[in-house]
């Protein structure tokens, strides 16, 4: 469908790329990174608002990197909506139609589609579209996205002005877009709860650079780098030396407390590896019950020293005895009642062998981490 | 409504009564000298009917000139990124801080050049012809339209434009259906507030095209003409019309922005 390669380009001091992505037909791709990671720019290029330093770019195997935008029959939905605030619902909505001389009836055959869908009934004879609130915004800046009848569909964090409930709905609505339609999405996030609820698969951005292309748990569980691990708020990130590979591959990790974990690539005994895991996935052993099998290894006895209440969860810092190592453990609300825990409980918990991730650390990550450190 | 922030308002408000009294006196201290029935009848001689219908056509034809080049002109500026883009942006400028005399000088000058004498020699004369009071006003006027319309465009927002492309117009249509509309009433204050600098141009329309009474001599260069004679009833009435077409130019230029609220 999209495919971008070496794609370069810049604005001001910053820089984009090289990036290279491939999007089948179909297919719904958001796009994660913090504000300013270039997300935005790489929009901007691929739909020829900005001309590439370097690379190309092709639409169904046809080379567009020097198309005028207009013939590369994107449809695009910006952060700002950008609707325009001189005409009316419906010629907002129809304007793309009309511009691109589609037959009326196809046009009005659409726009019906598309009321229905993205329930727009009780605006669509509204004149001022600046009296709108601002999901109703949404839903007519995304009909007027649609009506061309788009194979493409670009979204610019579309959804961050609005409220959580009215989020939802449209996220619900994307979905179905995507799947009904057969509409292929590229859509551009800071949110990660929105990227991980809607990508099929996910691209996380920093500093200009794709740094990891992936299916959710690739993502999530398995950060192929440390500025990835940090994006996605992995709390738990311990720099520690290898000190032994076993037989069966798995690595042996030291630094306060020794670590049993699974390999990574490339690695050999006295390398510096980023050990990870997710503050969910470390297991609370329940006192005077019996451990399983694949708890036995990581087994450590801790002191509970903070609690932070969120809404549905629980963070708990534990301090592992005899070590100057905190280790973050999150439990839902329900789990939470039943353990009863106040700061100064001792607990015993595991980081399971299958729920560690590890990283090679390389040089400039390593100085980096030191500076952080 | 004045007792919070009582001392604020005043100091605030005084400079208001301060200037409103000024341009009171100003305007009520020609009553001496006019009258409705001097007023008509001065409205009734062919030299002034001639000022007027004069600065009429000219204000308005320098005005639409000047629009015509300064629309394209603003927008380059406002939106394409080109070299030496800053250096000509200021250059533009020239005629705005430039005094109208020595604007006038410069036209002049320039006509005695050899593209000048070209002109001349296709019969393009301006001393004391419709064509000089034109382009003295076009020189004076044009850099504030081009100032005023490119503060229009840098209002429109540039991602409306863009979702225009991205929706099928080409880039000439976008300005045309998405850029003008939305700089819609920015456009209409220029044309006004241009048009009234027009009118009321004197020093580069009486160094280029002259004073010559029924050819050239606008309504500014009238009453100079009037006063330098010492006939003050006529000089009076000539200065009610200005202020009559002032004071309409202006309520025009409030309600245009004011309806944009």
């Amino acid at each position: 469908m999209i495919q971008v390669d070496q794609l370069t380009a810049e604005r001001g001091d910053f820089f984009l790329g090289p990036i290279d992505l491939d999007l089948k037909e179909g297919s719904y791709l958001t796009i994660l990174g913090p504000s300013g990671s270039g997300k935005t720019l790489l929009l901007e290029t691929c739909m020829g608002l900005l001309e590439p330093r370097s690379g190309k770019i092709h639409l169904d195997g046809k080379e567009v990197t020097n198309l005028a935008p207009e013939k590369r029959e994107i449809s695009y939905l910006p952060q700002d909506l950008a609707l325009f605030p001189h005409l009316d619902v419906r010629a907002n909505i129809l304007f793309g139609a009309k511009q691109r001389k589609l037959d009326d009836k196809l046009s009005l055959s659409r726009l019906s589609d598309l009321i229905d869908l993205l329930d727009l009934h009780s605006i669509i004879d509204r004149h001022d579209v600046t009296t709108l609130s601002g999901g109703e915004k949404q839903r007519v800046a995304l009909a007027r996205a649609l009506l061309p009848g788009p194979r493409l569909l670009f979204l610019d964090e579309p959804f961050s002005a609005l409220d959580a409930t009215i989020k939802r709905q449209l996220q619900v609505k994307l979905r179905q877009i995507n799947r009904e339609l057969g509409v292929t999405i590229l859509h551009v996030t800071h949110d990660q709860e929105e990227a991980f609820m809607l990508g099929e698969q996910i691209a996380v951005m920093i500093d200009g650079q794709l740094r990891q292309i992936g299916t959710r748990d690739d993502i999530y569980y398995r950060p192929q780098s440390l500025d990835v691990a940090r994006f996605l708020r992995n709390q738990n990130i311990y720099e520690m030396d290898l000190t032994n590979i076993d037989q069966d591959g798995f690595l042996q990790l030291e630094n306060g407390i020794t670590l049993k974990a699974p390999a990574c690539q490339g690695v050999q005994v006295g390398d510096r590896i980023a050990a990870v895991i997710r503050a969910e996935e470390v297991v609370i052993i329940r006192p005077n019950k019996p451990i399983g099998p694949e708890l036995q290894d990581n087994l450590f006895h801790g002191t509970l020293k903070d609690i932070l209440a969120f809404g549905g969860t629980h963070t708990l810092t534990v301090r592992i005895a005899n070590s100057g190592v905190n280790i973050d453990v999150e439990l839902p609300n329900c789990a939470m009642r039943d353990f009863g825990f106040n700061i100064g409980d001792k607990l015993q918990i595991c980081l399971r062998q299958r729920s560690l991730w590890t990283i090679k650390m390389d040089t400039v990550e390593r100085e980096e981490n030191d500076v952080a450190i | 409504m004045l007792k919070r922030d009582s001392t604020f308002k005043v100091i605030m408000l005084l400079p208001l009564v301060f200037l409103t009294g000024y341009f009171l006196i100003l305007v009520g201290s020609q009553s001496a000298f006019f009258s409705l029935d001097n007023f008509l009848e001065q409205l009734g001689q062919q030299d002034i009917r001639s000022a007027i219908t004069l600065s009429l056509i000219a204000a308005t034809a320098s005005t639409v000139i000047a629009i015509i080049l300064a629309i394209p002109t603003a927008y380059a500026l406002a939106r394409i990124e080109f070299p030496g883009k800053r250096l000509l942006d200021t250059f533009i400028d020239l005629p705005m801080v430039l005094t109208p005399i020595a604007l006038g000088t410069l036209i002049l000058m320039s006509w005695n050049s050899a593209i000048g004498r070209l002109f001349s020699d296709i019969g393009l004369t301006l001393p004391f012809t419709l064509a000089g009071v034109i382009l003295a006003q076009f020189t004076v006027i044009v850099a504030i339209s081009v100032r005023m319309l490119k503060a229009s465009f840098e209002q429109v927002d540039r991602r409306q434009e863009q979702v225009a492309r991205l929706l099928g117009c080409t880039a000439f249509s976008s300005f045309l259906q998405i850029t003008l509309p939305l700089a819609k009433r920015g456009i209409l204050a220029a044309i006004i507030l241009t048009w009234a600098r027009a009118i009321g141009e004197f020093g580069a329309t009486v160094m280029v095209a002259g004073t010559a009474k029924g050819q050239t001599a606008t309504l500014p260069s009238s009453i100079y003409l009037a006063m330098s004679m010492a006939d003050l009833p006529r000089a009076v009435t000539l200065v009610v019309i200005l202020i009559s077409i002032s004071l309409l130019v202006l309520f025009g230029v409030r309600m245009v922005t004011e309806s944009k609220k």
